[in-house]
């Protein structure tokens, strides 16, 4: 019997659709295979706010969801971090029970962001993936035309790209299903837009193990 | 709406999440209408008051206010027992460098500090037992010499961190300068009885009567203590060196007080009484003659004028108040008479280069003034007198060789008090000396706990720009003025001058702290905030909590702290400011540090109130 919760943690507008394509794609996959799952968006954050931290959840489970009318994760056994900064935060870690894996998107090791981890204790795993720069993330520094159509508070419904993870999402959703195999790689891949990103980043991960849970 | 065809700034054109502003700042909306939000993250970050920076112990003067405002005096007077031996002693004679620096003085006026402090330094003295407990004994002797200032602190100190304390004091009774050197319509008496019985009551040893070099040598307080404090202070009056010194009815200041406060006194003024200085003790000497019964006192100073006299202004006020003559600009050059005073020469004279720190040039060549005088009292400072000290700790200036922590070498000897700041360009005050005792105090038990000494690293952020706060809030308000015994009786008896605040007048003055740069439980950003991202168990100082993930950095909390306590951290980056939520407080020790602490265990134990 597995269960699994997943939380995003991102930033309003400008990458708050990388958050929702994650867990959107993820469930997606789980039903494929026919898994119980949900995906839905924390309706108490600002995802209309410029850089606001904002958080999407995913639940898989081989059993009937239980908890479906639960708005929140309560005990995420995974947490992604899709903009690095998010690490110094606050205490995104809370309710993570033991064997747990963090991915962040930075181009910093983990051997440096464990540093900035509350209750790094609780992890079996580190990832960090340099999405960004996999996904060729042009747009974050100069394409200011095009991103001004993202950050005009549309969330998401003047989006030019409407496909799945054709950005910094594709990295992350690699890190995340090679990482912990919460759905199957071959259930996932048709789905995402930039997939030139997602096999460079299966390549290109920095795992670092910690301490492992034995089941 | 579209951004295209749209003007961009050139201050925009690099469009990374982070450098545009928030739509309340300033061009916020230029761009974005909505604008760039969470760009920072506010956080609690307390500052050090001037007050607390300015005071020689380093007293958290803000946080005693607040617990006064609040009613929690006991609290309050704790707070201050922290730094402060005896609150009742300062809060009389302090010349209060905090009042200085304090940030309402640039607004209308000081906080009078003092006052507050003299209000809860009675209140200690009325309690039965002291708040104050002894530390655990760690079977350790230490000698410290001297009771004034210095030597107390130390002591107290020390007791705290569960030393063996034995203080050896020269005189019949203990107090040092306290004591000797303060006049009792200053400092009561039973008041410093009180404090020095409070001490004992911490288990320290006094030994009245004893002195070094004479009762108890160097190599004594080698042998029997693990460590000694030496706050022997500056007992030599400097003289004059004016012809004809050593005649009957020249006194000297600080003896001349001594006496009076030992009760040891045989002084008879006449009528006429020069008093040659122009410092504090100066003034403590003339306003002491009038009521040891001269009938006129002039003060004879170097200084060309009032403003120029290293004194207390109020204390300066108070003494013109009371009669006292001024005469600017002079130096005794001799002192006439047939073998008793009669009269004073007096030569025009001035500094050489700043004022008091010079030496006094006298103009010989032009006439000289007859000065009739019955009593000459010459108060113009004090020196070290160290016979019994080992050569090699002495240095050039005659006074106590050491390194910047007071300690004599690599022995476990130290230093504290005037004889260690006399020269530091620090002025020495009782409340200087009380602070250098602590930190003594605190060095020695790290050399006996076998610690590195090292110099204080962390960055103190002082809070002296009103700009940093929102004055907004804070209405202009007159200070409470302290009562004061009629000018015309005053001068007949020994009764306190300045007198003490009732319960409504300390609240009152409290009431118009400003609370500089730390956090006063004023409820500001609990309620402003219009998430609301800001929590609280209980309405307390440096109690808030804010919920960084809901937070979305509209900045208005920061815009609105009155004290200038809540700050923006820039959340997109790694180089910059804070780097994890819960390290984004502890930049100071003590009261701010400590609410740190408790923010750091919050889920853990309930609330405290400080």
């Amino acid at each position: 019997m597995s269960y699994t919760e997943l939380t995003v943690w991102t930033r309003g507008i400008i990458m708050d659709k990388e958050g929702r394509d994650i867990v959107n794609s993820i469930s997606a996959s789980a039903r494929i295979e026919g898994k119980y799952a949900q995906a839905m968006e924390n309706y108490v954050d600002n995802p209309d706010r410029t850089n606001c931290p904002t958080r999407k959840y995913c639940r898989v489970s081989d059993n009937v969801l239980e908890n479906e009318l639960t708005y929140e994760n309560e005990h995420p056994n995974i947490v992604v971090l899709v903009e690095g900064t998010m690490v110094k935060g606050w205490d995104y870690m809370r309710g993570m029970p033991p064997g747990g894996t963090l991915v962040i998107n930075t181009h910093y090791t983990p051997d440096y962001m464990i540093r900035f981890v509350p209750g790094a204790e609780r992890l079996a795993q580190l990832v960090c993936v340099d999405a960004a720069k996999i996904a060729d993330h042009k747009w974050l520094y100069y394409r200011l035309g095009e991103l001004g159509l993202d950050r005009l508070s549309t969330e998401g419904a003047a989006e030019r790209n409407k496909s799945i993870a054709p950005d910094i999402a594709a990295p992350l959703i690699a890190a995340v299903v090679k990482t912990t195999g919460i759905v199957k790689m071959k259930t996932i891949e048709p789905m995402i837009a930039n997939k030139h990103a997602f096999e460079v980043a299966l390549n290109e991960l920095h795992i670092m193990p910690l301490n492992p849970v034995a089941v | 709406m579209s951004t295209k065809d749209t003007h961009i700034p050139e201050w925009l054109t690099v469009p990374f999440a982070g450098i545009t502003p928030a739509p309340s700042q300033e061009k916020g909306q230029d761009l974005f209408p909505t604008g760039n939000w969470r760009s920072i993250r506010p956080v609690y970050r307390d500052k050090l008051p001037p007050c607390n920076n300015a005071c020689g112990t380093n007293e958290k003067i803000q946080g005693y206010l607040d617990l006064v405002k609040r009613g929690k005096y006991l609290d309050a007077y704790a707070l201050i027992k922290e730094d402060m031996p005896f609150p009742s002693v300062t809060g009389r004679v302090c010349y209060h460098p905090c009042e200085q620096a304090c940030n309402r003085g640039k607004y209308d006026e000081a906080i009078s500090i003092r006052a507050v402090e003299r209000f809860l330094g009675d209140l200690g003295q009325a309690l039965t037992n002291d708040v104050v407990k002894p530390g655990k004994p760690n079977g350790k002797k230490v000698a410290v010499v001297g009771s004034g200032p210095a030597g107390h602190s130390a002591a107290y100190q020390l007791a705290r961190l569960g030393y063996k304390v034995t203080i050896l004091e020269k005189s019949p009774k203990a107090g040092g300068l306290n004591r000797g050197g303060i006049p009792d319509w200053v400092l009561p008496q039973n008041i410093l009885d009180r404090e020095i019985e409070r001490l004992e009551q911490l288990g320290v040893e006094i030994k009245t009567g004893v002195e070094v070099g004479k009762d108890v040598s160097w190599d004594d307080l080698k042998k029997n203590y693990d460590a000694c404090v030496l706050a022997v202070g500056l007992i030599e009056p400097n003289s004059v060196k004016a012809e004809g010194e050593d005649k009957k009815g020249v006194h000297y200041g600080l003896p001349f007080l001594r006496d009076i406060g030992m009760g040891t006194s045989k002084v008879k003024l006449g009528a006429r009484v020069a008093v040659i200085g122009g410092g504090n003790t100066a003034i403590d000497c003339a306003r002491e003659a009038l009521r040891q019964g001269a009938a006129e006192v002039t003060m004879i100073t170097v200084e060309g004028n009032k403003n120029e006299m290293p004194a207390s202004p109020e204390d300066l006020h108070d003494m013109l108040e009371e009669g006292v003559e001024l005469m600017h600009g002079r130096a005794v050059t001799a002192v006439l008479g047939n073998g008793k005073v009669e009269a004073l020469q007096l030569h025009k004279a001035r500094f050489q280069g700043a004022i008091n720190a010079s030496p006094i040039t006298v103009d010989r060549e032009a006439p000289s003034e007859r000065f009739a005088a019955d009593n000459v009292i010459i108060a113009i400072g004090q020196r070290a007198s160290l016979n019994w000290l080992p050569a090699e700790f002495k240095n050039e200036r005659g006074t106590i060789k050491m390194d910047k922590f007071g300690r004599l070498g690599d022995t476990n000897f130290f230093a504290a008090g005037d004889i260690a700041q006399v020269g530091s360009g620090q002025p020495l005050m009782v409340v200087n000396a009380v602070g250098d005792g602590k930190r003594v105090a605190f060095n020695l038990d790290k050399v006996m706990r076998g610690e590195k000494l090292q110099p204080r690293t962390i960055p103190v952020d002082v809070i002296f720009d009103l700009n940093r706060m929102n004055m907004t809030y804070f209405p202009h308000f007159p200070r409470v003025q302290q009562e004061m015994l009629p000018t015309k009786t005053r001068t007949k008896t020994q009764d306190e001058v300045i007198q003490a605040f009732t319960e409504e007048q300390a609240v009152e003055e409290a009431n118009r702290c400003f609370s500089c740069g730390t956090c006063n439980a004023c409820d500001n950003c609990y309620l402003v905030c219009p998430e609301p991202c800001i929590a609280r168990p209980e309405r307390s100082n440096g109690m808030y909590k804010i919920l960084v993930d809901y937070c979305k950095g509209c900045r208005v909390c920061i815009e609105e702290c009155p004290t200038g306590c809540l700050e923006g951290v820039p959340e997109l980056d790694f180089d910059t400011g804070v780097v994890r939520m819960d390290t984004a407080f502890a930049i100071s020790p003590g009261l701010h540090g400590r609410q740190a602490q408790e923010l750091k265990n919050l889920g853990d134990r309930p609330a405290k109130n400080i």
